[in-house]
C-alpha cells in the first residue's frame, strides 16, 4: 500500500470532522429557511410590506447553501482521501467532480471558470485518490499559470481499456509552460501526464474489478 | 399514496435539524416523529411503529449503523434511510449491506427525500409482516 506521511492524515481527520459540523451547520440553515418559505407559501394571501424582500433573502440562502454544499463534499472527499481504503485506487468520475469544485475558486480568480464533462458512470484507476486530487488540481493550476483574462478551463474524463483519463484544456489563447509537463507526470507514480498540442492528458491506470 | 396515513421516525442528534424538518414534513401532511439519539430510536420504533426510519449515521452514543443493524435484526419490515456525510460514501455503502433501503447526504433535498419516503412506503407496503 502507498504509505502516506503521517501530517496528511492528521490534517485529513481534523479537516473531516469540521466538515461534518460545517454540514450540520448548513443543514440546520437550509431546513430553518425552508420552514419560513414554507410558511409564507401557506400564507401567500397574506400580504405585507417586506414580502418580496423576505422571499429574495431566502432564495439567497438556498442558492448559497447549495454552494457550500458543493464546496462541503469537495473538502470531505479531500480529507478522506489519504483514508487506507483510497490509497491503491479511486473512482476518476468522482474525484475529477472533486478537482473541479476545488479548484473553481483558484480559477475564478483568474477571471475563468472551470467545465467538466465526461460520463457519469464510474471509472475506477488503481491511483489513489489523493494522488489523482494532487494531480488534478496541479493541472489546472498549471493550466491558468500564465494568466488569464477570460476562458474556461476544459476538464474531461474518458474511460479506455487500459487506461482512464482526466484531460485539462487550458483556455484558449493561453499558452501553456510545456517544461511544466514534465513536473506533473512527476507526480504519479503510476500513469503518465502528456500533451496534445491543445490540452494535458493525465493517463491513469484503469483498475479492473471484481 | 395517500401521505396522512405515514408514520415516519427522524433520528439525529441536530435538534434544530429534525425538529425544523418534522415540521416541514408536517405541513405537507407526512406525520413524523423525532428521536435524537439511538437508544431513544429504538424505544420509538418499538413503541411507534413507524414504516420508514430516516436516521443520521454519526451519532453520539449508539451509532447509526448499530441502531440499523438491530432495527433490521428486531423490525425488518420497518425500512431505515441513512443520512451520511458529504464525500464520505463508505458508509452509505456499508449501510446499503447492513439492510439501509437508501441512502441521502446532508444537507437535504426536501423533494428528493419525500420521493425517498415514498418509495420506502411503497416498500413498506410489500412486505408481507407489514
Amino acid at each position: 500500500m502507498p504509505e502516506v506521511a503521517q501530517e496528511a492524515r492528521f490534517m485529513g481527520a481534523v479537516t473531516a470532522l469540521s466538515m461534518h459540523e460545517m454540514q450540520n451547520i448548513l443543514a440546520i440553515i437550509r431546513e430553518s429557511a425552508g420552514l419560513m418559505g414554507d410558511i409564507l407559501k401557506v400564507n401567500a394571501r397574506v400580504d405585507f410590506k417586506h414580502r418580496s424582500n423576505m422571499e429574495r433573502t431566502l432564495e439567497h440562502i438556498s442558492t448559497h447553501v447549495d454552494r457550500g454544499k458543493g464546496l462541503l463534499e469537495a473538502t470531505s472527499r479531500l480529507a478522506h482521501s489519504p483514508d487506507d481504503d483510497l490509497l491503491e485506487g479511486c473512482d476518476l468520475t468522482v474525484y475529477a467532480r472533486t478537482v473541479a469544485l476545488l479548484s473553481e475558486r483558484l480559477v475564478r480568480l483568474k477571471g475563468a471558470a472551470v467545465n467538466l464533462s465526461g460520463p457519469s458512470t464510474a471509472l475506477p484507476v488503481a491511483v489513489g485518490a489523493l494522488r489523482v486530487l494532487m494531480t488534478g488540481y496541479k493541472a489546472v493550476q498549471w493550466a491558468v499559470g500564465g494568466g488569464v483574462k477570460d476562458g474556461v478551463v476544459g476538464l474531461q474524463i474518458e474511460g479506455g481499456q487500459d487506461f482512464h483519463v482526466l484531460s485539462v484544456r487550458p483556455p484558449q489563447g493561453v499558452s501553456p509552460d510545456l517544461e511544466g509537463v514534465a513536473f506533473l507526470g512527476a507526480l504519479l507514480d503510476d500513469g503518465k501526464v502528456e500533451w496534445d498540442g491543445t490540452r494535458l492528458r493525465i493517463l491513469l491506470p484503469a483498475r479492473r474489478q471484481g | 399514496m395517500n401521505t396522512s396515513a405515514w408514520n415516519i421516525l427522524l433520528v439525529d442528534d441536530e435538534v434544530e435539524f429534525v425538529s425544523t424538518l418534522a415540521e416541514r414534513l408536517e405541513l405537507r401532511g407526512i406525520n413524523a416523529r423525532v428521536a435524537y439519539d439511538g437508544e431513544s430510536a429504538l424505544k420509538a420504533v418499538a413503541e411507534n411503529e413507524p414504516q420508514v426510519m430516516v436516521l443520521d449515521v454519526m451519532m453520539p452514543g449508539i451509532k447509526g449503523l448499530d441502531v440499523l443493524q438491530r432495527v433490521r435484526e428486531e423490525r425488518p419490515e420497518v425500512r431505515v434511510i441513512l443520512l451520511t456525510g458529504q464525500g464520505k460514501t463508505r458508509d452509505g455503502i456499508e449501510g446499503m449491506r447492513y439492510g439501509a433501503f437508501a441512502y441521502m447526504m446532508k444537507p437535504l433535498d426536501l423533494e428528493e427525500l419525500i420521493r425517498t419516503l415514498r418509495e420506502a412506503m411503497s416498500a413498506h407496503e410489500g412486505t408481507p409482516d407489514a
